[in-house]
């Protein structure tokens, strides 16, 4: 089996997988870090979102080998130690979730999103750049204010000023 | 059966020899898209493996291609019926026709697919332009394997 | 009102662990020494199961065991159950066909499991399904509920003739017939109400383990209800006995009523689980969840309103074909019965209604409750005829359902219900108030302007929520009591464990419930942690579903809390010694009435357990207290929802321009979470209004079979929502509670339609309104207005 080697949260780990690994299945089943998740089998809800060197991708999308050398920086990656990420706070304070499950790849998308368009979002452009994360809970009217109100912390160097990554 | 396709070709062989093509066993196997092995079980019936991919979802199917309604040399009926596994099946006819038209032939055809499980599930955006062109791709390698057929 | 007391928009504690991505959802979870489970399921709709050959796939790596249904019958495991008996019309019982958790003979619906594969590694499991040979023998299939009882139909259970499953009614026939007879005005719908996939996010998932040692098992499931699974599992499909069987549904992703259901996934995973002494677990793709969670709604119903020379509704009736699928899931029975036709007369006094329902078998995936379950289909039959017939008799929509409201209260419906409490004027008056409804046509007149059709569309819906008093779902058929259980654990130390029998799949009781115990003990809530999802830990509990865990787990608690109080005085009367009656209990300190001497929470608790102020004659140490709480009544949740929507005629494109929701829950414990509930709901049912729909073809195939075909709702369809509450205070529970988590889902499919039919000036707009349907009727709309 392949060896491939991957700094995922800051650590660096060199695993073998088998070449049809998934980057999803080694985050879940070979590192345990199970706060990604998967909803589908066909890339379309974002639960499994995570960032590849700085950008947001579908981890189930990305084969584990693909990512040899990468950073990757999940959902538990986010905080910075029991900082919580503005992106974090904002959901909670704004209720933008219910179940949870969507929970991770929403916040991961939304941090990617503020990365690259800013900290002044309006609604249109987060309910547009919302498009590949599916969430059954919350009918999305909180989420689209608690990534509003993230992106404006982490412009504004809110509570917890530096993303972690 | 919820897809339908038809199709006419114009080929220069006289009739004889295009229905003689139709039931060779060779010719159908370098025809049939993606055919892997095609054995002979009797004259009108073969075992043949088929490698599908429709969308997202791409299969080994197993199964049986029987000609029927054989009324020779004005045509028959090829069906075909595969298992593809986890995949789901794939199954579907064509009624094909044989006319003389001048020195050559025309060949008409009348066919119909129909598929089932995941490749159904997944595929189904994308089943209607695979199984039309898949009939499309057998017809055009047979009018190309009949230029040197005798 | 406190800080974290009811009323409280308190932020929610279970948040911390979702938002670091440290939560514990089944998938999550792995067993040392574990298999994994992958079935081989059929691809057809309906076809014989001739032979199945595992030779080949049993010799391929890492494959530890492959079992059929053959294999299940031979270790006399048995099939899975509806709980809840239907009668038909002639008296005879529903007819219920087997169901075996893998096939045997037959196969009735594509996705039905007919072997599972254990291996050592998912993909092994996967690549040796690939080698399993099933020979099928194909037959016709069945897919329109509305064809299934014609005359030589494929037919899918021998018990069941005709795929008939029964044909129920409910209500006066002859007095309606009479209210038809006499009526000045009758209006007529026909109305497919469209098959949904309820698409949890989390996808099913189950992991059973097995203990030599004690001859038990334990199930890691996604549950909305362990302790029913448990029941099920034990004593109908014989696994176990209830006390050698574990079910522990941890975190589970999301439900709207498919996680309540036994399946067969669960079943197996346990008995492979002790055939081969080794852990299983398997996890559902989305693929597989598409084909194997049971569906929603799925009616076809003729209906039709009565209407006087007043204008006062005087009967409603309606004829309905239910597809149950190919098997009668847990609760299918109840939905398109006593949860639908109970509902009909809606917010109005009608003096007769009378209901048909036809339940039949098809070859699609079984159907069951799905958000609003019943309740939905009767909203959108009753919103819908009223709205029509204000149209037709040109009466403003609200004026019409302002003439033939209840409004006094208690109200018996002639079919079944009697409304407790509310004032269904206020809900819409407000939300007219709030959506500016007067100054619709000028909106209206800009669109115009624009080229743009705009629309309203009122839906002033009731559902029955709390569900549900016991003796009266039993003397209906349930083969369950609709109670719930709490057990209040106080600590020497103060802090407290509440256990319930509800479950939270994404509703916050971690927090509500803490809430209600910080305003009952003055305890700060973060001392309060609530235990449930576990049969090992919580006695015993009926879950979650038809919006029940305010109104009726909370009452349970709140009983058990008012044990607690009185143990709690005892003690703080021993400590100050006074008389218990003279202790007054608040914010967390006892107090001898009239004086100044008090004693805090944390001493009486303490002193619970040390128990030296007391002997053991006296009064028993400890402080701990369980209660079961049997409502007395359904809750009667109510409200309006106001539905604008603006049309391009060259697209059809819809844009919800603004969506307005007045809701009367009773009272509210947190109100940031209710509002959460309502978007939700919302959304669920705008997307069955124009997005969603199950379609299978001819051949019974589900070509809407994933995230690619079936269009969930996503952030860009949906506008924001203007949601606002009234409050009649629910009489029938001590908390006054009426439960939110299913009104959206019930209210929003009518609002929307009717916007869309009231856009385009007819009403022949099937649901999901896609952008094609909607063109199709903008254009012939505009023909008839042309006309
Ligand atoms: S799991 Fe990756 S997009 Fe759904
Ligand atoms: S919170 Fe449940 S899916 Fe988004």
């Amino acid at each position: 089996m392949p060896n491939v080697t991957v700094t995922v949260n800051g650590k660096s780990h060199t695993v073998d997988v088998a070449p049809e690994t998934l980057l999803v299945e080694l985050i879940r089943e070979k590192l345990r870090l199970t706060g990604t998740h998967v909803g589908c089998d066909t890339s379309q809800c974002g639960a499994c979102v995570v960032h590849v060197d700085g950008a947001a991708v579908k981890s189930c999308t990305m084969l584990a080998m693909s990512a040899d050398g990468a950073t990757v920086t999940t959902i538990e990656g986010l905080a910075n130690g029991s900082t919580l990420h503005p992106m974090q706070e904002a959901f909670r304070e704004h209720h933008g979730l219910q179940c949870g499950f969507c929970t991770p790849g929403m916040i991961m998308t939304a941090v990617d999103i503020v990365n690259r368009k800013g900290g002044n979002l309006d609604e249109h452009t987060i309910r547009d750049e919302l498009e590949g994360n599916i969430c059954r809970c919350t009918g999305y009217h909180n989420i689209v204010k608690a990534v509003g109100a993230g992106a404006r912390a982490m412009a504004g160097g809110g509570k917890s000023a530096q993303a972690a990554e | 059966m919820a897809l339908e396709m038809s199709g006419e070709y114009e080929l220069p062989q006289a009739r004889e020899v295009v229905w003689k093509a139709l039931n060779d066993a060779e010719i159908l196997k370098k025809c049939i898209p993606g055919c892997e092995t095609l054995e002979k079980l009797s004259d009108s019936e073969f075992q043949a493996t088929v490698k599908l991919s429709i969308g997202p979802v791409s299969a080994r199917f197993k199964g049986r291609v029987k000609l029927e309604d054989i009324d020779a040399p004005n045509g028959y009926k090829i069906a075909g019926e595969g298992e593809g596994g986890v995949a789901g099946f794939a199954k579907g006819f064509a009624n094909v026709a044989l006319a003389e038209a001048g020195e050559g032939t025309k060949l008409t055809y009348k066919a119909e697919a129909a598929t089932g499980g995941k490749i159904a599930q997944l595929g189904q955006r994308l089943i209607a332009g695979s199984a039309k062109k898949t009939a499309d791709r057998f017809f055009e390698n047979f009018v190309a394997a009949l230029q040197d057929y005798k | 009102m406190s800080a974290t007391g009811i009323g409280a928009a308190v932020r929610r504690k279970e948040d911390q662990r979702f938002i670091t991505g440290t939560g514990n959802y089944t998938s999550d979870i792995t067993r040392p020494g574990e298999v994994r489970a992958y079935f081989v399921r059929s691809p057809h709709a309906h076809a014989t199961i001739d032979k199945i050959d595992v030779s080949a796939a049993k010799r391929m790596p890492g494959v530890v065991d492959i079992l059929t249904g053959a294999d299940l019958a031979g270790d006399k495991i048995g099939g899975l159950i509806c709980g809840w008996a239907i009668t038909s019309k002639d008296g005879t019982p529903m007819k219920m066909g087997a169901h075996p958790a893998i096939a045997a003979d037959k196969v009735r619906c594509v996705g039905d499991a007919v072997a599972v594969v254990l291996a050592e590694t998912l993909l092994q499991a996967r690549d040796a399904a690939e080698a399993v040979q099933v020979d099928y023998g194909v037959l016709p299939a069945v897919v329109d509920p509305a064809k299934a009882t014609a005359k030589g139909a494929p037919q899918l259970h021998d018990v069941a003739p005709n795929n008939l499953i029964y044909d129920w009614h409910l209500g006066d026939k002859a007095a309606t017939e009479a209210a038809f007879a006499a009526a000045k005005h009758v209006t007529k719908l026909d109305i497919i109400n469209n098959r949904l996939v309820p698409n949890a996010m989390e996808p099913r998932a189950a992991i059973a383990e097995y203990d030599q040692g004690n001859d038990a098992l334990t199930l890691w499931n996604t549950s909305q209800n362990p302790h029913v699974a448990r029941l099920v599992i034990s004593a109908f499909v014989g696994m176990a006995p209830e006390h050698k069987l574990r079910v522990i549904a941890p975190d589970v992703g999301g439900g709207f009523g498919s996680k309540i259901f036994i399946y067969p996934e669960e079943v197996v995973a346990l008995w492979a689980a002790r055939r081969v002494k080794r852990p299983v677990k398997w996890v559902s793709d989305r693929s597989e969840a598409f084909l194997t969670d049971a569906h929603g709604r799925d009616h076809v119903t003729h209906a039709e309103l009565a209407t006087d020379a007043n204008h006062k509704i005087t009967g409603l009736r309606v004829h309905t074909i239910a597809n149950i699928g190919s098997y009668m899931s847990t609760f299918s029975s109840s939905v398109p019965t006593y949860l639908y036709a109970t509902l009909l007369s809606g917010q109005y006094a009608i003096p007769a209604i009378y209901a048909e329902v036809d339940a039949v078998y098809t070859n699609t995936a079984p159907v069951d409750a799905y958000r609003g379950a019943g309740r939905p289909e009767a909203t959108f039959v009753v919103e819908r005829l009223v709205e029509v017939a204000a149209r037709e008799l040109g009466l403003d929509p609200a004026e019409f359902r302002r003439k033939n409201f209840v409004t006094s209260f208690p109200h018996q419906t002639p079919v079944i219900m009697t409304y407790d409490a509310g004032d269904y004027d206020a809900s819409m008056t407000k939300a007219m108030e709030m959506i500016d409804y007067k100054n619709f046509g000028k909106r209206k007149a800009e669109s115009e302007k624009n080229g743009k059709l705009r629309g309203i569309g009122f839906s002033t819906y009731i559902e029955a929520c709390g569900i549900a008093p016991s003796q009266a779902v039993g003397s209906l058929g349930a083969g369950v009591g609709l109670w719930e259980s709490a057990e209040v654990r106080v600590n020497p130390t103060g802090s407290v464990e509440i256990l319930t029998g509800s479950h939270s799949h994404g509703q916050g009781h971690e927090t509500t419930f803490a809430q209600l115990v910080s305003d009952r003990l003055g305890v700060p809530i973060d001392t309060v942690s609530i235990v449930h999802g576990d049969t090992d830990k919580v006695q015993f509990g009926m879950g979650t579903y038809g919006s029940r865990s305010g109104a009726v787990g909370m009452s349970a608690i709140s009983k058990a809390l008012d044990k607690i109080e009185d143990k709690a005085k005892k003690v703080a009367g021993y400590m100050m010694e006074a008389a218990a009656d003279d202790i007054e209990f608040k914010d967390g300190k006892f107090t001898v009435k009239g004086t100044d001497k008090s004693v805090g929470w944390g001493d009486v608790t303490l002193n619970a357990y040390i128990a030296h102020k007391f002997t053991g004659g006296q009064l028993e140490p400890g402080l701990k207290e369980g209660a079961f709480y049997d409502p007395t009544n359904f809750t009667f949740p109510a409200g309006c929802h106001l539905a604008e929507v603006e049309i391009d005629p060259e697209t059809g494109k819809i844009t919800i321009a603004n969506w307005v929701a007045v809701d009367d829950f009773g009272n509210i414990i947190n109100p940031m979470i209710v509002e959460g509930q309502v978007h939700g709901g919302i959304a669920q049912g705008v997307g069955q209004a124009m997005l969603e729909g199950a379609h299978y073809n001819a051949d019974g195939q589900l070509v809407t079979g994933s995230f690619m075909d079936y269009a969930m709702p996503r952030a860009a369809d949906l506008p924001s929502f203007k949601v606002d509450t009234t409050v009649t205070p629910c009489p029938s529970n001590p908390l006054g509670i009426k439960g939110c988590g299913e009104a959206g889902a019930i209210a929003s499919p009518a609002a929307l339609i009717n916007a869309i039919t009231n856009a385009v000036g007819h009403e022949n707009v099937p649901m999901p309104a896609t952008p094609s349907v909607v063109w199709k009727a903008a254009q012939g709309g505009m023909k008839k207005a042309a006309e």
